[in-house]
Parts: C-alpha cells; structure tokens; sequence
C-alpha cells in the first residue's frame, strides 16, 4: 500500500522529527523517568495487558469475520509507535518517558508479541521480522541521540533543530492524513462497517483506558497523558510488516485491514486528544501575575 | 563593633564594612567601563527564549556597543548631559546596551513598564520630558495615542531577539510577526536599534569621539535615573537617583552577600530590569562582579524558565515572593531543582516564610528578604548570610540607619511600632520638579519609608503595616486614588473605594467597593472597563457591590473601615 520510495521518505521525515525531539531533552530527562520506573511499568502493563484485551474483546462482541479478527489482535499486540512521541511532545507530556516507553515495548516486543497473540489467538506462528524492530529501534534512539548532543553542544541548534523538527512534525501528521484517503479509495469504499468501527475504537479505547489507569494510580499529569498516548497509539507500520511476512499475497489483504485504516484515524484521534490535553494543560498552568512577573 | 546607635552591625559577618561612604567609581560609564575591561571576553548577559533559543554578549560587546549608543546619542540624536531618555523594554540584551549607552553619554535613565497601558505612559512622559525613547516592537503600538501632544523626538525601536544569532532571531521574528502576532508594523517614523548603533560607530571613527569624555564630566551627584513611584498620592513621581545612589546601593547589596565571588557566578535575571530592585542588584551589582547574567524576557508561565534552569549552571537569583511560590509548584523545579545555586535573594514585596521555607527545603539553599523602596535605590535592609529570620526584612545594609519614628519624627523606644525613617548614601536626591512632595518624605535628612515597622534589640526590622493606603500586587505600587479615578468615568458608577486585601498569590490583591447607579452592571464589566484604562495589575480582583460607603463627617471615604471589615471577614472564615 505504500511504495517504497514513500517509506523511505517517511523514515526521513521521522528521522528529522526524532532529531527535534532529541533537541528538546537532557539526559535529566531519562534519569529522571528511569529513577522512578513505576511509570515505566505502568506502560508496559497498558502495552500488552489492557491492548491486547480490548482487541480481543472487541473480536468477540462484534463477531469479526477471521481475518479481521486477525488483524485486529495482530495491531493491538503490537508496541508503541514513534508517533506516540511526536504527539506526547506536543501534548506537554514526559517525552522521555514516551521515548522510553516505546522503547521497551519494543524490546520486550520481541518476546511478548508472539506470547500475547499464543493467548488470545491461540497458537499462531508469526514470524516476528526483527529487522523491523532492530529499525524502529534505530531510527528512534539515533535521532535522539544526535539531537540531545547537539543541543548540548549548542543550545541554539538545539533550540532551531526542535523548532524545525516540530514544524515537519506537524506537517507529517497531515501529510499522512490527507495522502492516506486518495492512495486507498477503493479500499475504504469496500470495507465493512464494523472493520471500520475497530480501527477507530482501539485507539479511542487504548488512549482512555491508558488515562484512566494512569490516573488511577496516582500518576502526575504529564505522565498520564504520556501513558495514554503510549498505549493508544501502536506501531501499526510493523503490524503490516509482520501480516506481509507470514500470510500469502491474496490472503493478506484483509488481515491488513484494520492495521492500514488504524494508521488513518489513529492520527485523527491523537491529533484531537493532543487538543484536549495542551487545553487542559494549560487550564492547570500556575495563574502568575502580570506585574512584576 | 556593636554600636549604640547601630546595633545591627554586630551581625554583619567578619569581612563586612559598616560603611561605605564613597562610590568606588565616579559614575556608572566609569564603573561600565573599568568592569568591561577587566572582563572583556567573558559572557555577561546571555538572553533565553522560552525554547532555549538564545543570544550572548560578552563585557568586551556592551561596552563598545553603549560606546555606539552612547555616540548616537549624544552626535546624532543632539542630546546632551542631563536630557532624558525613556526605556522600555522586557529583560533582553538590548537592555544592558541601551541603559548603559545612556549612562555613559551623561543622560538620564527613564524606566516604563512595558506593559503601561497608553495613558499611563502620556502621564509618565509628560513628567519626564524625555528627548529620546527606546522601546521594543512589541509595545510600539501605544506610542501614537502616549505622545499625542507631546511628541518624543527620537524613537528607537528594538526587538525581544536583538543580537542573537541570525538564524534564530529569524525564527522568533517569524513567530511573533505571522504566529502569535505579538508585533505589528510600526507607522511612525523611528530608527531600530541595530541601526542607531550603526549610525553611532560611523560618528566615532569619522569624528574619533572619546567616549570617556562625555562621561568624566559626570559628578557622583548627578542624577543617573529617573524611577517612577506612584508616591502617596497617586501621581506618578520620578525618583531622582545620582550615580552615587545606585553606585553605593549596589555596594551594599554585594557586601550583604560575601559568599559570591567575582566571575563566577551565573545570575538568573527572571524580574524585569525595569524595575529598581533588577536594575541595581541584578544589572548593575552582577555586572560589576564580573558575572552572567541570564535574562529572562518573561517568566510568565514558569515554564519559560525551565530551559534556562537546565541549559545554565544558574548559581544566584533574584525574586519575589510570587516567583518562588510559583517555582514551589512547578512539578518541573522540584524534579530538577538548580544543582548549583548558593543562594537567592528576594524582595518587592513580603516573603512569606512558609514561601522561603518550602524553597529553601527545594534548592537547599537559603533565600535572604531584604527589604528597600523606589526612593532609595531601593536596598535599605538584607538578612544577613546565616542569620535569617523568618518574616523580618533583616538588618540595614551598610552605612544605612533605619529607625522608627512616631508622627512627629522622634524615634520610638526599641520594640515599639512605628514608621520606618532611613537615612544612607542611597537615599533618593528628591523627587523630579516636586519639591513639596519631596519635602514631605525627606525630613531632616531621613527619608519617611510610610511603612510601620518594629525593631528588635538586635536591631532586626519587621514590617508591620503600612502607612500609606497603597495596595502592593506583586511588587508593584497601586494607589487606590488612580483605580477609583478611573472607576469614577464609568457612567453606571455612582462612586467607590479601592483597598488593598491579602491574597495568597500576589502578597495583596486590588479590592473595589462600587456604589452603582445602574444596577445591572456586574463585576465582569466593570473589570473589563479597567483593563482597558489600567495595566492588568491595577484592575481590581474583587469587585464588591454596596449602597454606601463609610464616610468620615467631612465626606472623606473611610478606606481603613473597609480594610478593617474585610480583614475581620477574612479572619471569620
């Protein structure tokens, strides 16, 4: 569905944004979210105990066809994507923690991914591809690194290099959305409702269920709305991926499905949770005086 | 040590003079340029956008870009020794420049609040009569309707990104212009800083100026800034302070503060220069230390100070009571609290303890009140290192007396109430073409603070009321006068009373007592009405509606019954 010279230019274009966000943050920032790694846990469990589950449970009230079905445990088991942290970035959230939580996640993905899906999908044998892991891995921890660097280096490439990161980022994020409906018009034209209705509840789901536990367990704001965004959001480029690896050519399409429509609207849903969360941000900002501050 | 008259200054540490009776330079261009000299390559002033962005200047830079100013002024502009020169600007690195460029050609510093609506601005320049005015771009916008009638010659426009690198003060320019449209385009004809820098530098080679002579001629005495103060009265009243005042002032805050070592420290700048307490303790006293200054165009929100905590080894800052609770509070500062500070200093308004306490357990370092006024430079007291007390404004600072004096001027005994009379070096030269009411405030060489405070037998002051009606809002003077005037032209407002009330964030809050004719006005329009005629400090934060207010037989309204009801109010709750 997206050839390869576009993937290659969308791994650029994440490249450049992940060097922003590297731009943004300290090393403080990972010792910080390391020190007290009760957040950290806390995504984890999201990650593969509440996704997993909502996907599973939504195949069973609603009857999915198989492959659907399918498809649908494949996404929800998946890890964090990088867009979790381009939206936890832009949500006022813990970026550190959104970086390493996606980091995790995908490390531990290696082992979780095919236990998760042995539980829910019973006995399936998917060829995890660990080249796309070792990528999402590179092409996230990389740019970062540089990017911390430099504005270490340089407080003002670093300030610029964020400042450029964030304008691409939020370019890429209608850049996905607007060129994402013509390259599939047919598709969206033949899927069934219900297909549909999965795509968009998962994110939905995972963002509230991910907040609301993160809440509940007493978690500051800012960690809240990461673990939220962290949850919501999956690395669905790697569910299509795995799907393209393991099933034949014309078997593949519908199991594809609800990853690809997934990738659609789950940028719709972050972009507005992102809207609420910078509102509610800045409704709990300190009211300081105008005078002499 | 310990002298009858001075008792404090047994507690001043061992390496501490009592006096300083001598400027240790003739005037601030001396001081600037002796400082800039000694230092020359090392940074001085680095200002810090909120996303880190950021622009330095070394010593070596500020002295030779106010040389240029300097030029400008006096060679371009025709000012000469004396003439007036207004500035109104947020912390950022034109600043420095321009208000030692000013010094240095032997003119007078005027300070405006950039947030001054058009009106208050009229009133200040009217007083003033300044021939040249630098102000941001930000806020030229006000500058048709504040000189109508009275037009300022020269106007020089500057920008918060001023002598950062190109790139990013491309960036920030781009965001203000077409983003948050913070700057609009300018229709009246000025010259921009960078230029009138410019223009100066060809003067000084074409002409090969000494800029040193504009400034040898300068006395101690002379007046160096106009400060204005809203006085008792409520009519602004600019503070003549000399060259001698501020020198001396910034002396005795240094020598309150021992442990700071010269060209070491990194100084967090986040209170705006404008204002006395930045302009001597920050500018002049880190300037003279040979330090880095880091200047904050706004801290408002806190956030935009995280960048500058994480990206500078900050060592001391200055603040107020409202800046150290609101960093209490920012989950950020208490994760990543300054590593390298030794301590900050706080004035402008009262310091809470609790306040000081909670930052102190944060930082692990002390936060020393001190305590001073527009009038005198503004220090007149400090808490000594390691001999704090809680809710007290400390000790005076060298070469200063403070003494509680009852209505007639004579001092009360020791640990009676009474209000404070200072005299030192730092004391004001008076108020500008107001001779009547400088006569009011200096009496016999003591300056009447129009605060009531109490002295230990330590001599430790703490201040217990206030003489005058004023209401502080976070540093900053409102005169109840100037809120009820303004009340007073809206057409549904019979009349009213404005009093000061304690509010748990800004020290005191503007409380109005409005007797309406139209009885559907609400609070909300009447809060709105002020805005639009009075900076967002001035407008009242309560609006309390009555059908009359306490009057004394003569028709005078009674604001102290209206402070006494809402305080036992407030106690009732």
């Amino acid at each position: 569905m997206v050839g390869a010279f576009e993937q290659a230019l969308l791994a650029a274009m994440i490249f450049v944004i992940m060097l922003g966000m590297g731009a943004s943050l300290t090393p403080r920032d990972f010792y910080l979210a390391l020190r007290r790694p009760y957040a950290l846990g806390i995504g984890v469990v999201s990650q593969y105990g509440f996704m997993p589950f909502i996907g599973f449970l939504m195949t069973i009230a609603l009857g999915l066809p198989t492959p659907i079905a399918l498809g649908l445990l494949i996404v929800s088991c998946m890890p964090g994507g990088t867009t979790s942290n381009i939206f936890t970035y832009f949500s006022k959230g813990n970026l550190a923690l959104s970086v390493l939580m996606t980091v995790t996640s995908t490390v531990f993905g290696v082992i979780l991914i095919p236990i998760v899906l042995l539980v829910y999908a019973s006995a399936l044998d998917l060829e995890i591809p660990r080249e796309n892991i070792i990528a999402t891995l590179v092409i996230l921890l990389v740019p970062v690194g540089i990017g911390m660097t430099m504005r270490r280096l340089n407080a003002n490439a670093g300030a610029v290099t964020e400042f450029l990161g964030s304008a691409l980022a939020l370019f890429f994020i209608a850049f996905i959305a607007i060129s994402w409906v013509p390259r599939n018009w047919q598709f969206l034209l033949t899927t069934a409702p219900s297909t549909y209705f999965v795509a968009i509840m998962l994110g939905v789901f995972g963002i509230s269920i991910g907040y609301i536990f993160a809440k509940s367990l007493k978690l500051h704001p800012r960690n809240a709305r990461t673990v939220a965004l962290e949850t919501g959001i999956q690395n669905a480029p790697l569910a299509i991926a795995i799907i393209a690896l393991t099933f034949p050519g014309e078997e593949q399409q519908p199991i594809m499905a609800v990853g690809a429509l997934y990738s659609l609207f789950i940028v719709m849903t972050s972009t507005l949770v992102t809207l609420i969360f910078r509102r509610a941000n800045t409704a709990a900002e300190q009211k300081i005086p105008d005078s002499l501050l | 040590m310990a002298d009858t008259e001075r008792p404090w200054t047994a507690f001043y540490g061992p390496d501490m003079r009592a006096d300083i009776e001598t400027a240790s330079y003739r005037n601030i261009g001396d001081l600037v340029r002796s400082i800039s000299d000694t230092h020359g390559k090392s940074p001085a002033f680095t200002a810090c956008m909120p996303n880190g962005m950021n622009g330095t200047l070394t010593f070596a830079q500020v002295d030779e870009m106010s040389d240029a100013f300097a030029v400008y002024l006096r060679e371009v502009a025709g000012l000469t020794k004396g003439d007036r020169v207004a500035l109104q600007m947020p912390n950022c690195l034109s600043f420095p420049v321009a208000a030692f460029g000013i010094l240095k050609a032997g003119c007078v510093l005027v300070n405006v609040n950039p947030l001054y609506t058009a009106e208050e601005m009229a009133r200040q320049f009217q007083d003033a009569e300044p021939h040249a005015l630098v102000i941001i771009d930000m806020f030229a916008d006000k500058i048709p309707a504040a000189t109508k009638g009275h037009p300022i010659p020269n106007i020089i426009v500057t920008r918060v990104a001023e002598f950062l690198p190109t790139l990013p003060r491309g960036i920030i320019g781009l965001v203000q212009k077409y983003w948050d449209k913070s700057v609009k385009p300018i229709e009246f004809s000025h010259i921009r800083f960078a230029e009138a820098l410019t223009a100066g530098r060809a003067h000084r080679e074409k002409d090969r100026i000494e800029v040193d002579a504009y400034h040898q001629s300068i006395e101690p005495d002379d007046i160096a800034c106009l400060q204005y103060t809203g006085g008792t009265t409520g009519t602004a009243k600019g503070a003549m302070l000399t060259h001698k005042n501020l020198i001396i002032n910034m002396e005795q805050s240094l020598e309150m503060i021992p442990t700071i070592c010269r060209g070491e420290e990194v100084a967090l700048t986040a209170l705006p220069m404008y204002h006395i307490f930045a302009f001597t303790v920050n500018l002049l006293a880190f300037y003279r230390l040979g330090s880095r200054n880091i200047l904050i165009p706004s801290p408002r929100p806190l956030t935009n100070l995280k960048r500058a905590f994480e990206n500078y080894k900050i060592t001391w800052m200055s603040g107020v009571n409202t800046l150290f609770n609101g960093l209490n509070n920012e989950q950020w500062f208490l994760d990543t609290p300054p590593k390298h500070l030794k301590l900050s200093s706080a004035g402008g308004m009262a310091l809470q303890a609790d306040v000081a306490r909670r930052f102190e357990e944060i930082t692990g370092k002390p936060v020393l009140q001190g305590y001073g006024l527009t009038e005198t430079s503004p220090v007149l007291s400090f808490n000594p290192i390691g001999k704090i007390r809680d809710g007290s404004i400390g000790v005076p600072v060298p070469s200063t007396v403070l003494r509680c004096v009852d209505d007639n001027g004579h001092p009360v005994p020791q640990g009676e109430r009474g209000e404070i009379a200072a005299k030192g070096p730092q004391v004001m030269a008076g108020y500008w073409k107001k001779p009547a009411e400088t006569a009011e405030v200096l009496k016999d060489g003591w300056f009447m603070t129009g605060d009531i405070g109490v002295m230990d037998a330590d001599g430790y002051f703490t201040i217990v009321d206030r003489k005058k009606d004023m209401v502080v809002v976070s540093g900053f003077n409102v005169y109840p006068n100037e809120v009820e005037d303004c009340l007073a032209t809206h057409p549904g407002i019979f009349e009213s009373a404005v009093i000061g009330v304690p509010d748990p964030s800004t020290g005191e809050a503007v409380k109005a007592f409005v007797v309406r004719t139209d009885k559907s006005l609400t609070e909300t329009e009447i809060r709105a009405y002020c805005k639009e005629h009075l900076t967002a400090y001035k407008v009242p934060k309560l609006v309390e509606f009555r059908d009359e207010l306490p009057k004394s037989n003569v028709g005078k309204i009674l604001r102290k019954d209206l402070r006494s009801k809402a305080m036992s109010a407030q106690a009732a709750e």
